[in-house]
């Protein structure tokens, strides 16, 4: 068998970078939410909140550690895998990558040491201006790797002089025409990874009857972050597929799963395809009959493009598009009817205490990260055959690394990351069952070590167990 | 103004830092192997658990530095170093999650104690295996690595990577020498004791072998004999300084003169290279991007280099004097 250099740093990359983008994710959700409980505690002086927040400051530590380990090798790979995407798209996204070190990475590597260790060396107030500026951080970190990435979506502001790329102007390079769409999409994803984490652990709680205040704080305050950015997320959604049809049509062709020029009319809404490439058509299909012409052309018989509008070497891979698109947006739908649900239940006075709901939380708790990689699956293998869009096809980048190499390195990346997978989930697992540590010797300082010992009665009655605090 | 130039010296300040930086947490690490005692080890990962995130992000900084500012290097250079920079990745990584893991688990904790351990220790013995092969020097065919991604493995390099070893050893128990108490500041003085004279004949032989290899670096000798005689002499006064100082009173002297070791020995490599990024092969200027890539980058890094080291000391400053027994409070 002759291996493919192309295909195994293929591999290589869509690997590293989708076991990346989880903790990131995770991150980019967490670091909010511990700067608005933190604030809350400030604030309230609820000893709930700090409870809260040191719960999940540990489980945080552990996949932001995670996150930046995996991270140093993106931007080494760049360059290891695809040496020539690194010559050629090195002017235009190295220095934005460098600003995001510069303004994110040192920031967030200044202020967690501080943020972890330091809440009784810096006080209280500082304190939380350091978890502030870890989450401001993050949103910063987000907004250049999602310029750099739209840049190479959407390329603008550059010019090719004798096989190099030259940047003629940075504001076209930086607001590129799909950024400041798909960034807000983004940071609404990731929060709504981390409200739906969060609210699934607070429902595990709540079923087991263990850490009944923790879990109810924790419920209310995921669902209530849930609510905004699922009505928020539904719209930014439509407004990154509006943009992206008209600068990516390929992409949003394949994600539908249409290969005719005009499908037929009206048009199903595909939910399962077994797409033939080779022979541009699909095999077999599932799919809702006039559900396509009503979303997609908001008409009942309207007619949807497909992949054959785009010549055979320039169309991505359907498959890979059509999934991440049904993974990302199915997972949407289930996360509104969720929030649906919880309004409901909230309005009932039975949010706490519905054990269907609550397990529905808990199967919840990773939909963030599962609905964000299929986003992404959708956004990189959509944008195939070309690495930078319209400008250096992928197979044009690749280093002069022979593929016995790449794929023993594959072999060692798979088996390393395997074990720093085993540990996060262990250790979080570990922590979750272990569950909040309650009254803290830095309650004592704030004068409320009284209160945080004596956790207000509860009169729930769907609680079985007392609490084991 | 010479912009290529500007961008090199801002690459090379984040690499120095990383080096002296990094190089100690890395050296701390390689140390975990040697000691028995799992309170001892506690305080020696304490020591730089707060700060260690900042220290690795210069490395980062450096990568992404010369991938803005010299592409062409970038694309050369890191395919043909694709393994020893792979497997300091990985080691690299393996250090990462050591760090929170080991935390997290009383009876395991030997286990990631040892895998920090071994990540240090392979991380800092690829750094030196790159640094080798960077004197030794690539194939290059215009814009292209054109050797094999094994040219690396020869016995100079490999000196070298033990060299690099040795010297993050010598970091790391001087900042052990500062940062503890005893009986763990006597552990540091016994390794200073043992790895400080070894490291300065590494590198001196070092130096030797590398005239030997590469040509490059005799014409280099030949073209600033007194620069490169000045950073010999200083580095010898240096290294005899430390020796002098471990076990004496002032706690952070070894440390110090360990980083000055380092910052001599880095700008002993600049010299000789200098003007190449692709050494011995491709000056800066001829691997750079176009100025406006330059612009934004230094733009950038004159205006917020002086906020990240100003909010780095003081992250340094919260956590300063001996590390405590307990543990970081939180």
């Amino acid at each position: 068998m002759t291996l493919d250099p192309t295909l195994l740093a293929r591999i290589q990359f869509g690997f590293t970078v989708s076991f990346h983008i989880i903790f990131p994710t995770i991150s980019i959700g967490l670091a909010m939410f511990l700067a608005i409980v933190e604030g809350l505690w400030l604030k309230t002086r609820d000893p709930l909140y700090l409870q809260i927040y040191r719960f999940w400051l540990g489980i945080f530590a552990m996949g932001f550690g995670v996150g930046v380990v995996t991270g140093i090798v993106l931007s080494f790979e760049f360059g290891l895998g695809f040496a020539r995407f690194g010559q050629i798209a090195g002017p235009a996204i190295g220095p934005m990558i460098a600003l995001e070190v510069l303004t994110s990475f040192f920031l967030e590597a200044g202020f967690l040491g501080i943020m972890l260790f330091g809440l009784n060396r810096v006080g209280p107030r500082l304190h939380f201006l350091a978890t502030c500026m870890v989450a401001l951080g993050t949103l910063l970190s987000a907004s250049w790797i999602l310029s750099a990435n739209s840049w190479m979506q959407t390329p603008d502001g550059v010019t090719m002089e004798n096989g190099h790329l030259v940047v003629t102007d940075w504001l076209k390079v930086i607001v590129n025409p799909s950024w400041l769409y798909r960034l807000p999409h983004m940071l609404a994803a990731a929060y709504l990874t981390g409200s739906f984490l969060v609210a699934g652990v607070g429902a595990w709680y709540l079923l087991r009857g263990e850490h009944v205040d923790f879990g109810r704080r924790t419920v209310s305050l995921g669902m209530a972050f849930a609510t905004v950015l699922i009505a928020c997320q539904v719209f930014i959604g439509d407004l990154v597929y509006g943009r992206m049809l008209q600068y990516q049509p390929a992409k949003m062709q394949a994600a539908e799963g249409f290969w005719e020029e005009q499908s037929q009319s009206p048009a199903p809404y595909y939910w399962i395809i077994v797409p033939d490439q080779a022979n541009q058509k699909n095999l077999f299909t599932i799919g809702t009959p006039y559900l396509g012409s009503i979303w997609l052309t908001h008409s009942l018989d309207g007619r949807v493009e497909g992949l054959k509008n785009t010549p055979r070497d320039r169309q991505p891979i359907m498959g890979w598009v059509f999934y991440g698109f049904r993974v990302m947006y199915g997972i949407a739908i289930l996360m509104f009817g969720v929030v649906v649900a919880s309004l409901w239940l909230h309005w009932q006075g039975r949010l706490f205490t519905s054990r269907w709901f609550l397990r529905t939380l808990v199967v919840m708790t990773p939909s963030g990260v599962v609905a964000t990689l299929g986003g992404w699956y959708l956004a990189e293998t959509g944008r195939q055959p070309w690495v930078i869009y319209n400008i250096l096809r992928t197979n044009d980048a690749v280093s002069p690394v022979p593929a016995q190499v790449l794929l023993s390195t594959l072999i060692a990346f798979v088996c390393i990351y395997a074990l720093f997978m085993a540990g996060f989930l262990i250790f979080t697992g570990r922590a979750i069952r272990k569950g909040p540590r309650v009254a803290t010797d830095h309650a004592e300082s704030t004068g409320s070590l009284k209160h945080a010992l004596k956790p207000a009665v509860l009169d729930d009655p769907g609680r079985n167990r007392p609490v084991t605090e | 103004m010479d912009l290529p130039l500007l961008s090199a010296l801002f690459a090379a300040f984040a690499l120095l830092l990383y080096v002296l930086l990094d190089g100690f947490d890395l050296g701390v690490g390689a140390l975990l192997l040697l000691q028995p005692d799992e309170r001892l080890r506690d305080r020696m990962v304490d020591s730089i658990m707060p700060t260690w995130d900042g220290n690795e992000t210069w490395l980062i900084m450096a990568g992404v530095a010369m991938l803005a500012a010299f592409p062409i290097a970038y694309g050369i250079l890191l395919p043909a170093f694709y393994l020893p920079l792979i497997i300091m990745l990985l080691a690299l990584g393996l250090r990462g999650v050591s760090f929170e893991f080991r935390y997290q688990t009383e009876q395991g904790r030997r286990l990631w104690d040892r895998c920090f351990a071994l990540g240090s220790i392979v991380a800092a013995l690829m750094q030196g295996l790159i640094v080798g092969g960077l004197i030794q020097g690539v194939t290059v065919d215009g814009e292209r690595f054109a050797g094999s991604v094994f040219d690396v493995f020869q016995p100079f390099p490999l000196f070298v990577a033990v060299a690099v070893l040795a010297g993050y050893v010598v970091l790391g128990a001087g900042w052990l020498h500062l940062k503890a108490t005893p009986p763990l500041r006597g552990f540091a003085e016994r390794i200073l004791h043992l790895v400080a004279p070894t490291f300065v004949v590494l590198v001196a032989a070092g130096c030797g072998a590398a005239a030997m290899v590469q040509p490059g670096v005799d014409a280099a000798w030949a073209q600033h004999p007194i620069l490169l005689g000045v950073i010999a002499a200083l580095f010898l006064g240096a290294a005899t300084a430390l020796l002098l100082a471990v076990g004496g009173r002032a706690d952070g002297r070894p440390f110090f003169l360990g980083l000055a070791l380092f910052a001599l020995a880095f700008a002993g490599f600049g010299v000789t290279i200098f003007p190449n990024v692709v050494p011995f092969r491709i000056s800066l200027w001829a691997a750079a991007s176009a100025t406006l890539s330059h612009v934004f980058l230094l733009v950038g890094a004159v205006i917020v280099t002086p906020m990240v080291l100003a909010y780095s000391a003081f992250a340094y400053r919260v956590f300063r004097g001996k590390t405590p027994e307990s543990g970081w409070e939180t």
